[in-house]
């Protein structure tokens, strides 16, 4: 993915209830809502908590550890700001959540299901961050 | 169920729709207006009995608030009694129409809606419909098809021998399409499963003759009570049943193949418990193939086999037109025609020609109970209907 196709990407327009997710990936912190209630995470950002209905939350950040839940190739993509062919995956987080993503750093096929990974930063511009995930190389001892 | 406001009280007495085109040289509006002329005269009504309407208003031109049915009592010169702009195409038209009839808010609903002169703005790209504005998807360059492709991914997961009866079905339901003049990819073909494995790739599993089309064109129904109905121009084709199922707001929270494989078999088993039927008296399947693994999936979800059984169910008994199980009998989205939001109103329309016995080369003989399907496990929500023969 290169610069040039990286600035035409359609920026999100945060609004009051996700500006800290946007925030905070600025500061390279991977957050999510946390129920001060039930303790449960919940993505995307929603103004109540979904098992108990509290509006208590609290923007926590994550490891940023996960793993893969499902995985594709786009190999023509919709509208410009990609370079084909990218990954676009689900991530199970440590924490019981999920985001979708794309993955960067690994070959041309999709990979498979159960793959560990880890957070990173793809910096659109100087104003925004997007979170982005890579595989977690088995060798590296983590 | 006693007396009043059963779906089975109302049929669909007319069904219109335009030619059906890569490009149609008209506006969504005349398109859908052409469609709406066609379906009242298929009923032998005028516009004067019209007093519900469910339609999108497709734009530009409409009112600030809320453009939509409203503005067609206008451009009908017409008031109405009723309208439904909660989802006005398709399956969820057809039940809240069939429902507002029964109760006694109205007594006959025009149901139009489609797409003209929209596509030559999306040269190049995927249609702007299965693009979600969406801060947590769109910047990750995911659409439409990638979204199913992640169900579809974790289905292949677990039954990996499913690809191959992904590609069958939808070379045979393109081969359907092929043999229907009025499909927009009438003539071509015929593909094998091996074809469809071979052309390009587009998001994995998928390539570009597992997914759907994207094109122009319109479609109109006429509903009323099967009484009124049964002095209209046509035979009454009875809502036998139906049901809808909503999980969450589609493609910005992504599918969980466990969560939604089974989306739309509760609907399904609402609809089959209304008239005392089950998959198995079905005569014609219009399931919504937006591509070839949601084939799969919505036989399981209707519940005519179990998860992971849908390749071998099509490979044994075919989903051609002389198939045991004739599926998608027009060449469906994937090759007849898909015109965004109105592409779920074709489903009905060919569900009635189906009851009907006017299809032409591609009757399914004897066919009296036909099934139509909306949306599917990527859009996390899935609506049935059934339709039937006045008895």
């Amino acid at each position: 993915m290169s610069a040039v196709d990286v600035a035409e990407r359609p920026r999100p327009e945060p609004s009051d209830l996700t500006r800290p997710f946007w925030d905070a990936a600025r500061e390279h912190r991977l957050v999510r809502q946390v129920c001060d209630d039930c303790g449960r995470s919940r993505f995307t950002p929603q103004i109540a908590c979904p098992a108990c209905l509290s509006t208590a939350s609290t923007w926590t950040p994550s490891t940023g550890r996960g793993t893969v839940y499902s995985a594709t190739v786009v190999h023509r993509a919709p509208y410009p700001g990609f370079t084909s062919p990218y990954h676009v995956v689900m991530v199970d987080l440590e924490e019981d959540w999920t985001m979708l993503s794309n993955l960067v750093g690994t070959g041309a096929e999709p990979v498979a299901i159960g793959t560990a990974v880890e957070v990173d930063w793809l910096e659109l511009d100087d104003e925004l961050t997007l979170p982005v995930f890579r595989p977690v190389d088995a060798g590296a001892g983590r | 169920m006693s007396g009043r406001g059963r779906l089975s009280d109302v049929a669909i007495v007319g069904v219109g729709a335009t030619t059906q085109a890569r490009r149609l040289g008209t506006t969504s509006l005349h398109a859908s207006l052409e469609a709406a002329k066609a379906a009242l005269a298929d009923a032998g009504l005028t516009k004067d009995d019209v007093d519900g309407i469910a339609a999108r208003w497709p734009g530009p031109g409409g009112t600030v608030f809320q453009p939509g049915s409203a503005d067609w009592a206008g451009l009908l010169g017409i008031h109405v009694d009723w309208i439904g702009d909660s989802y006005p195409q398709g399956v969820p038209a057809v039940l809240d129409a069939a429902a507002a009839i029964g109760a006694g808010l109205c007594e006959t609903v025009l149901i139009t809606g489609g797409q003209a002169g929209v596509m030559e703005a999306e040269a190049g790209k995927v249609a702007k419909y299965t693009r979600p504005a969406n801060e947590f998807v769109e910047p990750y360059g995911s659409f439409t098809s990638t979204q199913f492709a992640l169900v579809a991914q974790r289905y292949l997961h677990r039954f990996p021998e499913a690809r191959g009866a992904m590609a069958e079905v939808a070379a045979a339901i393109r081969n359907t399409g092929s043999a229907n003049p009025e499909a927009v990819m009438h003539g071509r073909g015929p593909y094998t499963a091996q074809d469809v494995l071979d052309a390009p790739k587009v998001v994995d599993p998928f390539t570009r003759l597992d997914l759907c089309l994207a094109n122009e064109g319109a479609a109109a129904l006429v509903l009323t009570t099967v009484e009124r109905a049964r002095a209209c121009r046509k035979a009454p084709v009875v809502v036998l049943g139906g049901g809808m199922e909503w999980m969450r707001q589609q493609y910005v929270d992504p599918p969980r193949y466990e969560e939604v494989r089974t989306v739309g078999a509760k609907a399904a088993r609402r609809a089959f418990s209304m008239c005392g039927l089950g998959p198995e008296d079905v005569d014609a399947f219009q399931l919504y193939d937006v591509n070839s693994y949601e084939v799969l999936r919505q036989f399981e979800a209707i519940g005519l086999c179990g998860e992971g059984e849908a390749g071998d169910l099509v490979r044994e008994r075919g989903i051609g037109v002389d198939g045991g199980l004739p599926t998608c009998t027009d060449g469906g989205v994937l090759s007849f025609s898909h015109i965004g939001w109105g592409a779920p109103t074709l489903k009905i329309i060919e569900g009635v020609r189906q009851v009907r016995g006017e299809a032409g080369d591609r009757q399914v003989a004897g066919a009296q109970v036909a099934l139509a399907a909306g949306a599917g496990a990527g859009a996390q929500y899935h609506n049935v209907v059934l339709l039937g023969p006045d008895r």
